[in-house]
């Protein structure tokens, strides 16, 4: 009997009536490369979803609690109840909380996530089957790509959601810290793709997953301290002034609703239009008299004031996503390219 | 340089006639034709190398029904054309020229180190030369012409250790459009190994036999085998190699295996490569290459006697019957008192004189595109 080398009748894999046992457990129905993928590391996706869903849970909760409290207690002409902070401490806490996705998606699923397969020598095995380097490394970096994403950007529409009661309300709730500005909108689903790159081009580039998790951990922090000095350059920084003088009955300049003041406290603001540092004259400030004649030499007439208005927050948060997005582009770039040529 | 012009025995097709004309040289065939087929009575016999040498080919290598599986002559699985590769300790491989012809079981020996897995992973893109250039059925390795038709066994045999068999069987499924689950069921299922088991909790030797069913189930036309036996018991070790030639012989599947195992090489193997030092040393069929030697008895002491025109490739006096292992120069008469060395001793003359002059058969040298439409022209005319 022959057997010719490219039978059809053996060579019908979808045409398998049985299941293979290992195929029961409960996930997605995929084939191929998404398969393997899936099947690999499915423990980290649905980890990485049950931690989602459970974040989710608890925020809502959270807000509940926050609503009922506000239904309670109408507002009253802006101001806040005083036992209402230890509602805005929960959800700055929070927000800092999920500050730390990024760091975990680096280390826990970027730096493991090639590092382990040429650890093990698996790369090898995959490669030596009929798929294509290419093919294997896009679908390894697009799935979990695609779960950070998806949990990150409902993680962060939930913490929104959370916050929108209160965001208009509460004078303590910087809207330019990373609690709120790093974990709303757009930006942590692009620092979290970001960290998870880093951490993958760390591990293909390093090869052992341990020294991958530490030396991404490293480099994420990096970014963290860079990123928190740069973010608020993001922005257009908007100044107020007023022309009143500076007396002790004169009025302050007064900011918007939601508005953070930048740079270094309050200015005085000549005629001129120049602005000089409060400091001026503060050696004289023990006579009233020659503190006066001191400020008037300078030719002050007001106070002027630096802030960021809160509507400027998605412009920013798009600008520095966009950013992050365009690095971590280029990183997974830079993965496919030598992953191609290199890997093994 | 390895290559260069050191032939077999003068111009092509010298040596079958030379062989074919000596006294008792001209029995080896016989004794070819006992050991070699043991395990694999149907294996197909390997088609004729080169058009214009039919005598090659009367040691019983067409014994096969020749079936037509066979590939169409000179076609080859492996071509390397001065193929090097340099790590930074230096060189694993230099200017290493040979061609595989398809269809054969060739088996790939050398010391340790001696650049066998550095070959093997330039013919499957783990490795990439940095000299010269190596091509599978014609294709650049790593293309999508060549990936589908080779499959690899690497010497670590890695596997995923959290799936289980059936998920292994199930990745080679998913990501081989050509997969046979019968051939890898069965040889899975050959040796017992539960599917619901996870790879993790299986001994050494049924992991190797799910690898090995990993790589036949492919259903590759080109089967690289690093060192595949090793830690197998002997039983199972048959039966996998029984598996290897039939499943070879019947879909006409080139091998190619390493081992160090120089006795059982024999059962499988109808091919050579030798490496030693980096070069090639022996390349070409068994028969031819074991034709070509001969044990020469060499009685008493004193001064090692010269054997022109033949080639002393070891001269071995202490262990046995003193003599020495010669590449023939001449057809031997009766009286020399010479004998055929089995391929064991052959590789280990080889193995223990990694500066003997190489040998590369007509078979298994590279020539350039010309010379294979010349052969196929002749082989029509003939």
């Amino acid at each position: 009997m022959t057997t010719l080398t490219h039978d059809p009748a053996h060579t019908a894999p979808a045409g398998r009536p049985q299941n293979a046992p290992g195929s029961r457990q409960a996930g997605p129905r995929l084939g191929g490369t998404a398969w393997l993928v899936w099947r690999q590391h499915r423990a980290a996706f649905w980890t990485l979803i049950a931690l989602t869903v459970l974040c989710v849970v608890v925020m809502v909760f959270l807000r509940g609690q926050v609503v009922d409290y506000l239904d309670a207690r109408p507002q009253k002409s802006g101001g806040l109840p005083p036992d209402f902070e230890q509602y805005t401490s929960r959800l700055s806490s929070f927000g800092g909380y999920l500050g730390f996705v990024p760091l975990l998606t680096g280390v826990l699923l970027g730096a493991p996530l090639i590092a382990g397969d040429l650890e093990s020598g698996t790369a090898k095995l995959v490669t030596s089957q009929s798929v294509s380097r290419l093919r294997w490394l896009t679908m390894k970096l697009a799935m979990p790509a695609a779960l950070i994403a998806l949990s990150t950007a409902v993680l962060a529409a939930v913490f929104d959601w959370w916050w929108s009661p209160v965001k208009g309300r509460a004078d303590t709730l910087e809207w330019t810290s990373g609690a709120f500005f790093d974990v709303t909108w757009v930006m942590p689903v692009a620092y979290a793709l970001l960290t998870f790159a880093v951490g993958a081009a760390v591990g293909m580039l390093l090869r052992r997953t341990l020294v991958s998790m530490v030396v991404t951990l490293g480099v994420v922090v990096a970014i963290e301290v860079v990123w928190d000095r740069f973010r608020l350059s993001l922005g257009h920084i908007m100044s107020v002034g007023t022309d009143k003088g500076v007396g002790p009955g004169a009025a302050r300049p007064e900011l918007p609703a939601g508005a953070v003041q930048q740079g270094q406290g309050t200015y005085f603001l000549t005629s001129s239009g120049a602005r000089l540092d409060w400091t001026a004259c503060l050696d004289k400030v023990d006579n009233d008299r020659a503190h006066t004649a001191c400020l008037e030499s300078k030719h002050v007439i007001g106070w002027s004031m630096d802030y960021l208005p809160i509507s400027q927050m998605h412009t920013m948060q798009w600008l520095g996503a966009g950013i992050m997005l365009a690095v971590a582009a280029a990183i997974v770039t830079f993965i496919i390219v030598w992953g191609r040529k290199r890997l093994l | 340089m390895i290559t260069a012009d050191i032939t077999l025995v003068g111009s092509p097709g010298g040596a079958g006639d030379r062989v074919g004309a000596g006294g008792r040289v001209g029995d080896f065939p016989a004794e070819v034709d006992r050991t070699q087929p043991a395990l694999s009575p149907t294996r197909t016999g390997p088609t004729l190398p080169h058009a214009q040498e039919p005598h090659m080919d009367q040691a019983g290598t067409h014994r096969g029904s020749g079936t037509g599986f066979a590939p169409p002559v000179g076609e080859s699985a492996i071509e390397a054309h001065g193929l090097g590769k340099q790590y930074r300790r230096g060189w694993a491989l230099r200017d290493v020229s040979f061609r595989l012809p398809a269809g054969r079981v060739c088996g790939l020996v050398g010391p340790n180190g001696a650049g066998k897995s550095t070959l093997m992973g330039l013919a499957t893109n783990m490795i990439r030369p940095t000299t010269g250039g190596l091509r599978v059925f014609g294709a650049v390795p790593g293309s999508t012409e060549s990936v589908p038709r080779t499959a690899f066994l690497t010497q670590e045999k890695p596997l995923f250790r959290r799936f289980t068999v059936a998920e292994t069987l199930r990745l080679g499924r998913e990501l081989n459009p050509q997969w046979d689950q019968e051939v890898a069921e069965g040889i899975v299922d050959a040796g017992r190994v539960p599917l619901k088991a996870k790879i993790g909790t299986l001994s050494g030797g049924q992991r190797t036999r799910v690898a090995f069913a990993l790589a036949f189930g492919k259903r590759p036309d080109l089967l690289i085998l690093d060192e595949p036996m090793s830690d197998l018991d002997p039983l199972v070790r048959r039966e996998l190699m029984a598996t290897l030639t039939a499943e070879a012989a019947q879909h006409g599947t080139t091998v190619l295996v390493s081992s160090h195992m120089l006795a059982e090489l024999e059962f499988i193997c109808d091919y050579l490569l030798v490496i030693a030092n980096g070069g090639l040393r022996l390349a070409g069929e068994v028969n031819e290459l074991r034709a070509a030697h001969a044990l020469l008895d060499i009685p008493g002491g004193g001064p090692f006697p010269a054997v022109a025109p033949h080639t002393v490739i070891e001269a071995h006096r202490a262990e046995g019957r003193p003599g020495a292992l010669v590449r023939l120069g001449a057809p031997i008469t009766s009286g020399e008192g010479a004998t055929p060395p089995t391929l064991e001793e052959l590789l280990l003359a080889y193995l223990r004189s990694p500066d003997a002059p190489s040998l590369i058969a007509p078979s298994a040298r590279v020539g350039d595109i010309h010379d294979i439409t010349r052969d196929r022209q002749k082989a029509v005319t003939a």
